[in-house]
C-alpha cells in the first residue's frame, strides 16, 4: 500500500492529510492509557476499545512521547507484578511443617500460584503488546530497548523470580522432585508449568534459560544426594535382583520425569547421575553379591535378571569388564568344580579291578554303558559341554551375543580346562567312546552334534599336540580292533580336526585310513593267493602299518610263536615280500586278535583271545586232563613280557571267563601260581569274547611316559621350527626369534621361552646357529 | 455500500483456513463489521479483515478487547478511505491465498487508486499496518 505514493498523475488534486488536532497533549494521553492499561492489567479488557487505546499509543509515539509512553509501562508492569507477588504468592510459602504430604500440598499451592501469575501476566503482556504495537515498531526498535513482550519478561524475572520468592520456589520444586521419587503421586501439571516459567524466562546476556542457570543445577545437585543414598541403601537392603530391578525402573522414572516436566537437554546429565551414583559403584557389589548375584542367577538360569544385568552393564563404561571378570571367576569356579570332580587320583588306585569288572562287563558285547575306566572322561567332557551350553544359552537369551562376552566367556573355558591336565586325553576319550559305541543308540545327526561341541571344546586346548597323540592313539586301537561303529563318523570327525588345525594335525591319522583300505585290499590278495597254492592252517589277517603314522612302539614285542602260528606268519611274510621288495616287516603280536574254537567238557566255544592270549591257550592244547603249568613255565614257552603275560593270564584266568584255572584261585598273578586248563567251562553264548583291553584314562606312570614322550616331540619341532626361520632370515635377534616360533608353533601348543632358549643352545652347539659379536643375535650357518 | 461488499464476492469463495489463522476458535470465514467514521459499513471475511496487522489484533480474541467481542471494529477513517483499504486487503488476501503461480497485478491496484487521496491513504496504512 506505501507504493501508492508512487502514483502520480498530473491534474489531479491531492488533499492533505488529516492534521493532528492541537488539542493532543501528551500528560493527558498517558494519562488515560495509564488507567486503561490498569483495567486491561485487572482483566477487564472486554470493556475496552482497542481501537482507542492503539491510537492513544499511536499517537504518542507518533508525537515524540515514545519514551514517556515506555517507561510508564514499565513502571505499571512493575507495579502490577509486585502486587501479584504479595497478593498472590507470598501468601503461600511454605510453613516449614514437617509432613511430607502437608508439604507436598503447599508445595504445590506455591507452584501452582506461581503458574497463575506468570499466565496472567503473559496474557496481559499480549493484550499490551497488541495495542502498543506501534510503539514497537517504531519506538523501541531505534531506542534500543526491548520490546513489549521481552520487557514483561525481564520484568517478571526481576519482580518475581527474586528472593525470596526464587529461593522458596526452587525448594519447593526440588521438594516435589523428591516426593515423587519416594512413590507419591505430585501434580506434574503445576511441576510443568513452574518449569516452563523457567524455560521461558533467559537469565544472562548469551539467551540462557534461568532454567539452565539455576534450576537445573539445583536438580541434579539434589539427584546426585539422593541416588548416592538410594544406591547405598538399596544395596544394604535388597537381593541384587531387586537391585537391578529398582535401577531399571529408577531409570525408567526418571527419564519419564524428563518428558513429563523438565526439559529434554537435563535427559543426559540426569541419567549420567544415576548411572554414577546408583549404578557404576554398586554393580560389581551388585554382581557378587552372595545368594543373589551373578553367580545365583546363573544356577537358577534367571533370564530375565541376566538380561537386565546386561542391559544396566554396557549403559556405564566399567559394567562389562566387571561383568566379564564375573562370568570369567563363576565359570572357572565351575570348571574347578568339574576338574575337582574327575581328577582325584582314587580311581587310578582301583584300576586294577576296574580292568577286571570291565572285563566282566565287556562279555556279551551287549553292555551300553561306557566302560567304567573311562567313566571319569566321560563325565569330565559331558559336565564341560554341559556348562559350555548353559553358557551358551545364557549369552544367546540374556547378553544378547555380545561379542566382548563370549570372548571372555571362551577364555574362561580355555583357562580352566587347561587347568585340567588330562583334558586333552579325556576329550580324545569322549569321542573314542561315542565313535565306539555311542552311534549305536544316537542317529547320526545327534552324534554329528556332539561331535561338534566336542569341537568347541577341544578348540580351547593349549596343548593341541598332547591331543593329537592322544587321538592317534585311540583311533589306532580302533581301527586295528575294528571297534569304529561308522567310518563315515570317523572320517568325520577327521575333517572337523582338520578344519580347526590345518591339515598337518591330520597327515598321519589320513594315513591310518590309508593304511587299513590297502591292507584289507592286501589280505584279500593274501587269501587268494594261499587258496591257490599252500593253504597253512590259520587263517591270517594283516593289517600293515607304516611305521610313522602309527603312534605304536616301534620295538618288536618278544614272543615265541607255536609253529602253526609262525609258519602262518611265514607264509604271509612271503607272499608280500614278493610284491614289495625292500620293505621290512616287524610282527607287533600285542594288537592283534584271533579267533579259536575250543572244545570243552560241555560243548565247543568260539573264543575271541588276543594274539598273545592264543599262545598261552595254544600251550595247553596238547596237555592232558588235570595237567598243570606253571607260571615260568608258561613265561619261559613264550618268552612273552612279564607284564604283558600277567595281563594276559589275568584275562584268561581271573577275569568273567575263566577259560584257565589258577592254582591256588585269586585276583593276582604272582610268579608261583600255576595253571590248568578249564574244562568245565560253561557259558551260554557260543562266541566268547575275552579280555579286549579297552581304552581307558592312564595312571600317573603312563601318563608321565606319554608326558616325556610330548616333551621330546616338542624338542624336535621347537629345533626344527628354529631351524626353518633361521634359513629363511639368516639373521635374527634372540627376541625376534623367539617370538616367531612361538607364533609358529601356538597352534600346537604354548612354547617357554627358556625351552626356546635351551633349544637354540643346542643347535649352536651342534653348529647350526652361531652367536653374533653383540651376544643379541644369531646367524644361521649353512 | 453494498455496492463494495458486491465486489468482495470473489474472495468470499477464497477457501477458509487457507490463512495464517493463529485463532483456532473464530474462523476465518466468519465475517467481520468494519465501520468508518462516516457511518459507512463493510462486511468482510474475518480472513480479508487479518490482511491489516492492527485490525488482526483488534479481532483476536486472545487479547480480548471489545472490537473482538462485537467483531465490529471503528476504523477512524472516511469511507472513502476505508473502502480503498478494504479493497487492498482483498487483494492482498486473494493473491495470498492462490499463491505466487501467475503475477500479481500490483499495477492495475495502483491505477485504482484515486490520486487525491493518495496521502490520506498512506497514513491509513502505516496505522493499519498493511504491508
Amino acid at each position: 500500500m506505501a507504493t501508492g505514493t508512487g502514483s502520480r498523475r498530473g491534474r489531479a488534486k491531492i488533499m492533505a492529510p488529516r492534521k493532528h488536532g492541537p488539542e493532543f497533549s501528551a500528560e493527558k494521553t498517558w494519562s488515560e492509557l495509564a488507567r486503561n492499561i490498569r483495567e486491561i492489567q485487572d482483566q477487564n479488557a472486554s470493556n475496552l476499545s482497542f481501537e482507542e487505546n492503539h491510537r492513544f499509543a499511536y499517537n504518542m509515539v507518533l508525537n515524540k512521547h515514545g519514551e514517556m509512553l515506555y517507561s510508564g509501562l514499565k513502571r505499571l508492569v512493575a507495579e502490577d507484578l509486585e502486587t501479584l507477588a504479595t497478593r498472590n504468592i507470598v501468601p503461600h510459602f511454605p510453613s516449614g511443617t514437617k509432613d511430607p504430604s502437608v508439604q507436598s500440598g503447599e508445595d504445590d499451592l506455591l507452584l501452582a500460584s506461581l503458574k497463575a501469575v506468570w499466565t496472567r501476566h503473559i496474557n496481559n503482556m499480549v493484550r499490551l503488546g497488541q495495542i502498543l504495537k506501534y510503539m514497537d515498531r517504531v519506538y523501541t526498535q531505534t531506542a534500543k530497548v526491548p520490546a513489549t513482550n521481552d520487557l514483561g519478561l525481564q520484568l517478571f524475572l526481576k519482580h518475581i523470580i527474586r528472593p525470596p520468592i526464587k529461593d522458596h520456589v526452587l525448594a519447593a520444586i526440588l521438594n516435589q522432585i523428591r516426593h515423587e521419587r519416594n512413590g507419591y503421586v505430585i501434580d506434574r501439571s503445576t511441576m510443568k508449568g513452574c518449569v516452563d516459567v523457567y524455560l521461558s524466562l533467559e537469565g544472562d546476556m548469551h539467551s540462557t534459560t534461568i532454567y539452565k542457570l539455576d534450576l537445573e543445577p539445583a536438580i541434579l545437585k539434589e539427584s546426585e544426594s539422593f541416588y548416592k543414598r538410594e544406591g547405598e541403601e538399596l544395596l544394604n537392603s535388597s537381593t541384587a535382583p531387586i537391585f537391578l530391578q529398582s535401577v531399571e525402573q529408577r531409570l525408567k522414572a526418571e527419564e519419564d520425569r524428563v518428558h513429563h516436566y523438565l526439559s529434554s537437554h537435563t535427559k543426559p546429565h540426569l541419567l549420567q547421575i544415576l548411572q554414577d551414583n546408583l549404578l557404576s559403584p554398586h554393580l560389581g557389589a551388585v554382581i557378587s553379591k552372595e545368594n543373589s548375584g551373578l553367580d545365583a542367577m546363573l544356577d537358577n538360569n534367571k533370564t530375565d535378571d541376566l538380561s537386565r544385568l546386561y542391559r544396566l552393564c554396557v549403559m556405564v563404561p566399567q559394567g562389562l569388564p566387571y561383568l566379564k571378570s564375573a562370568l570369567k571367576e563363576s565359570i572357572v569356579r565351575r570348571g574347578k568344580e568339574i576338574n575337582g570332580g574327575s581328577t582325584e587320583d582314587d580311581f587310578i588306585d582301583v584300576e586294577g579291578d576296574l580292568e577286571s569288572t570291565d572285563k566282566k562287563g565287556k562279555g556279551k558285547g551287549k553292555t551300553r554303558g561306557p566302560a567304567p575306566g573311562i567313566q571319569p572322561a566321560i563325565t569330565w567332557v559331558e559336565s564341560v559341554l554341559g556348562l559350555k551350553d548353559k553358557f551358551d544359552a545364557v549369552w544367546e537369551a540374556s547378553f544378547q551375543k555380545d561379542r566382548e562376552v563370549e570372548s571372555a566367556i571362551n577364555g574362561a573355558f580355555a583357562s580352566f580346562i587347561n587347568m585340567n591336565e588330562k583334558c586333552s586325553e579325556f576329550i580324545s576319550l569322549f569321542i573314542d567312546d561315542h565313535l565306539k559305541r555311542g552311534l549305536k543308540g544316537k542317529n547320526e545327526t545327534e552324534v554329528d552334534e556332539i561331535l561338534d561341541k566336542t569341537i568347541t571344546v577341544f578348540r580351547f586346548i593349549a596343548e593341541k599336540d598332547v591331543f593329537e597323540r592322544y587321538y592317534k592313539g585311540h583311533l589306532a586301537k580302533r581301527l586295528l580292533h575294528g571297534r569304529s561303529v561308522s567310518d563315515d563318523a570317523e572320517r568325520g570327525m577327521l575333517a572337523k580336526l582338520k578344519v580347526e588345525c590345518g591339515i598337518q594335525f591330520t597327515q598321519k591319522m589320513e594315513g591310518m585310513f590309508t593304511d587299513m583300505r590297502i591292507s584289507s585290499d592286501t589280505t584279500r590278495a593274501y587269501l587268494d593267493h594261499v587258496s591257490k597254492t599252500t593253504a597253512p592252517e590259520i587263517e591270517l589277517g594283516v593289517i600293515v602299518m607304516t611305521s610313522n603314522a602309527w603312534p605304536m612302539n616301534h620295538s618288536p614285542s618278544s614272543c615265541i610263536l607255536p609253529s602253526v602260528m609262525s609258519k602262518a606268519t611265514k607264509s604271509f611274510e612271503q607272499f608280500y615280500f614278493s610284491r614289495h621288495s625292500g620293505r621290512r616287516l616287524t610282527w607287533q603280536y600285542s594288537l592283534g586278535n584271533a579267533d579259536v574254537i575250543v572244545q570243552f567238557k560241555a560243548r565247543s566255544h568260539e573264543l575271541n583271545v588276543s594274539t598273545f592270549g592264543l599262545v598261552v591257550l595254544l600251550l595247553f592244547e596238547s596237555l592232558g586232563d588235570g595237567d598243570f603249568l606253571s607260571y615260568q613255565d608258561i613265561k619261559d614257552a613264550t618268552e612273552i613280557e612279564e607284564v604283558e603275560l600277567k595281563r594276559q593270564l589275568q584275562s584268561l584266568a581271573c577275569a568273567k571267563w575263566k577259560v584257565l584255572q589258577k592254582h591256588p584261585s585269586g585276583r593276582d598273578i604272582n610268579s608261583d601260581d600255576t595253571f590248568s586248563f578249564n574244562d568245565g567251562f560253561s557259558c551260554p553264548m557260543k562266541k566268547v569274547k575275552i579280555g579286549l583291553i579297552s581304552s581307558k584314562v592312564e595312571n600317573r606312570a603312563e601318563r608321565k611316559e606319554t608326558r616325556d614322550r610330548i616333551d621330546e616331540e616338542r624338542k624336535h619341532q621347537m629345533e626344527a621350527c628354529i631351524v626353518r626361520v633361521m634359513k629363511n632370515r639368516k639373521h635374527m635377534t634372540h627376541n625376534d626369534l623367539i617370538t616367531e616360533v612361538t607364533v609358529q608353533l601356538t597352534s600346537k601348543y604354548h612354547p617357554e621361552p627358556l625351552a626356546i632358549k635351551k633349544r637354540i643352545e643346542q643347535l649352536i652347539e651342534r653348529e647350526y646357529l652361531e652367536r653374533c659379536e653383540d651376544r643379541k643375535s644369531y646367524n644361521y650357518l649353512a | 455500500m453494498a455496492d463494495s461488499d458486491v465486489d468482495m464476492v470473489p474472495t468470499r469463495q477464497v477457501g477458509a483456513g487457507s490463512g495464517n489463522d493463529n485463532q483456532p476458535v473464530p474462523k476465518d470465514s466468519d465475517w467481520v463489521r468494519l465501520q468508518s467514521t462516516d457511518g459507512f459499513c463493510y462486511i468482510v471475511p474475518r480472513k480479508v479483515a487479518n490482511m491489516s496487522g492492527t485490525i488482526r489484533n483488534m479481532l483476536d480474541t486472545t487479547g480480548g478487547y471489545a472490537e473482538a467481542q462485537s467483531r465490529t471494529c471503528e476504523i477512524r477513517e472516511r469511507g472513502v478511505i476505508l473502502e480503498k483499504l478494504v479493497e487492498y486487503m482483498s487483494f492482498k488476501a486473494h493473491h495470498e491465498s492462490i499463491g505466487t503461480k501467475e503475477e500479481v497485478p500490483v499495477k492495475e491496484m495502483l491505477d485504482r487508486i484515486p490520486p487525491e487521496i493518495v496521502l490520506e491513504l498512506l497514513l491509513a496504512a502505516d496505522y493499519q499496518e498493511g504491508v
